[in-house]
């Protein structure tokens, strides 16, 4: 399985992501969970430690191209193998990679960002499962950063910004990949919420999550949800999002 | 277009997509007022500190850290201990927000007189005030 997690900022994607991706992992999944955000926020979502994970600067090397300097992995470095050797272990086994996280006046991520992208073009391939999560918005989603995901996931919350920026990524489908697109409806409140958002985004709902006050603690406290409240509302909708992808989701 | 726009008799209001990227990206041109928005939340606070750290540093104007959804006292500490000796502004969470946003309408004209948007005026004031006085005494 591999899934991308977006939507608009505040919406509850690195919630939802790293809680998807351990619930994964208690599958018996090999999860490989991405991090593109140059903010920290998926490691608070999976309980990892640290919250800066990026790809070291030993790990890329600088050459030159037609005059222009360019990055790459360094010199027999794969994708795969800077997974193996700098994703670090997280709870549940799940493995955890993040583009290198912004930090002072100079900061300058051009050597992660090159690096990055080319672990994107070479993730490991059989034996795993890849949960990505995007930054808020539209404009990586659409610039390929999330090129390896079969679904992306559109977190949407039941506001008329939420649902607009819903429908705007709707138009993944229709780029280069060809994705899955589909939505979870986060923050439930009111009967109608699931169907306003499938109504209006166009988009088939797989998942439900409930307005979750245990979430607000746990993100208080800076401890991941399933450590927090692991037989809550949310962990239970997450647990039947991850069975519905499992099972083969029917394309909208 | 922001250079532009300079005026005395025009007050610019940017509202800045998430994190880092544009703060940085106004290359030591300050403005007058950065308002860095913070959740009581260890993830926002986090990146919240980060972001005060490049308007400090790079001198980029007046800082003004906003607690958003603020539940307690409790909340409130917790932001006013990562921001110490800021100038700080609370919203506290306010269910006329979140109706509002549900019915995308805006929060000034739903609900003028709830206590989030009470504090967003509050906050408008002081900035436009000549000398305005200093923010919230940190607890």
């Amino acid at each position: 399985m591999r899934v991308a997690f977006v939507g608009k900022g505040g919406v509850g994607k690195s919630s939802l992501a790293g809680t998807f991706a351990r619930v994964l992992a208690r599958t018996g999944e090999r999860v490989l969970a991405l991090d593109s955000d140059p903010m920290p926020g998926l490691a608070f979502s999976l309980g990892v430690e640290r919250v800066d994970h990026g790809l070291p600067d030993e790990a890329i090397q600088e050459y030159e191209e037609e005059g222009r300097r360019r990055y790459r992995l360094r010199d027999g470095l794969t994708g795969t193998g800077a997974v193996e050797q700098y994703a670090v272990r997280g709870p549940d086994g799940v493995h955890f990679l993040q583009l290198g996280k912004a930090r002072g006046p100079r900061w300058n991520n051009t050597r992660q960002h090159f690096g990055f992208q080319r672990v994107l073009d070479d993730l490991p391939g059989a034996g795993w499962s890849i949960v990505g999560d995007l930054p808020g918005g539209t404009r990586q989603p659409f610039m390929t950063w999330g090129r390896y995901a079969e679904t992306f996931l559109v977190v949407i919350e039941p506001t008329s910004a939420s649902v607009l920026t819903g429908r705007r990524l709707a138009g993944l489908a229709a780029t280069d990949e060809a994705p899955r697109v589909a939505a979870v409806a986060n923050k439930v409140r009111a009967p109608d919420d699931v169907e306003q958002i499938a109504r209006r985004t166009g988009l088939q709902v797989v998942g439900a999550v409930p307005f979750d006050p245990h979430l607000a603690t746990a993100d208080r406290l800076g401890v991941a949800l399933l450590d927090h409240d692991p037989e809550g509302s949310t962990a239970v909708a997450v647990a039947s999002m991850v069975d519905t992808l499992r099972s083969g989701l029917e394309p909208s | 277009m922001l250079g532009q726009l300079a005026s005395p008799d025009l007050v610019v209001v940017a509202d800045f997509e998430a994190g880092l990227g544009t703060v940085m990206r106004l290359d030591g041109r300050p403005v007058d007022v950065i308002v860095v928005v913070v959740e009581p939340t260890a993830k926002s606070l986090e990146v919240g500190r980060r972001a005060a750290d490049v308007v400090r540093e790079s001198r980029l104007g007046r800082l003004v850290i906003a607690a958003n959804r603020v539940r307690d006292e409790a909340d409130a500490a917790r932001v006013a201990a990562h921001f110490p000796g800021m100038e700080l502004v609370v919203v506290p969470e306010d269910q006329a927000i979140v109706d509002a946003e549900r019915r995308g309408v805006a929060p000034l004209d739903a609900a003028a007189d709830s206590p989030a948007v009470r504090e967003l005026v509050a906050l408008a004031e002081r900035i436009l005030a000549p000398a305005g006085p200093p923010g919230r005494p940190l607890p």
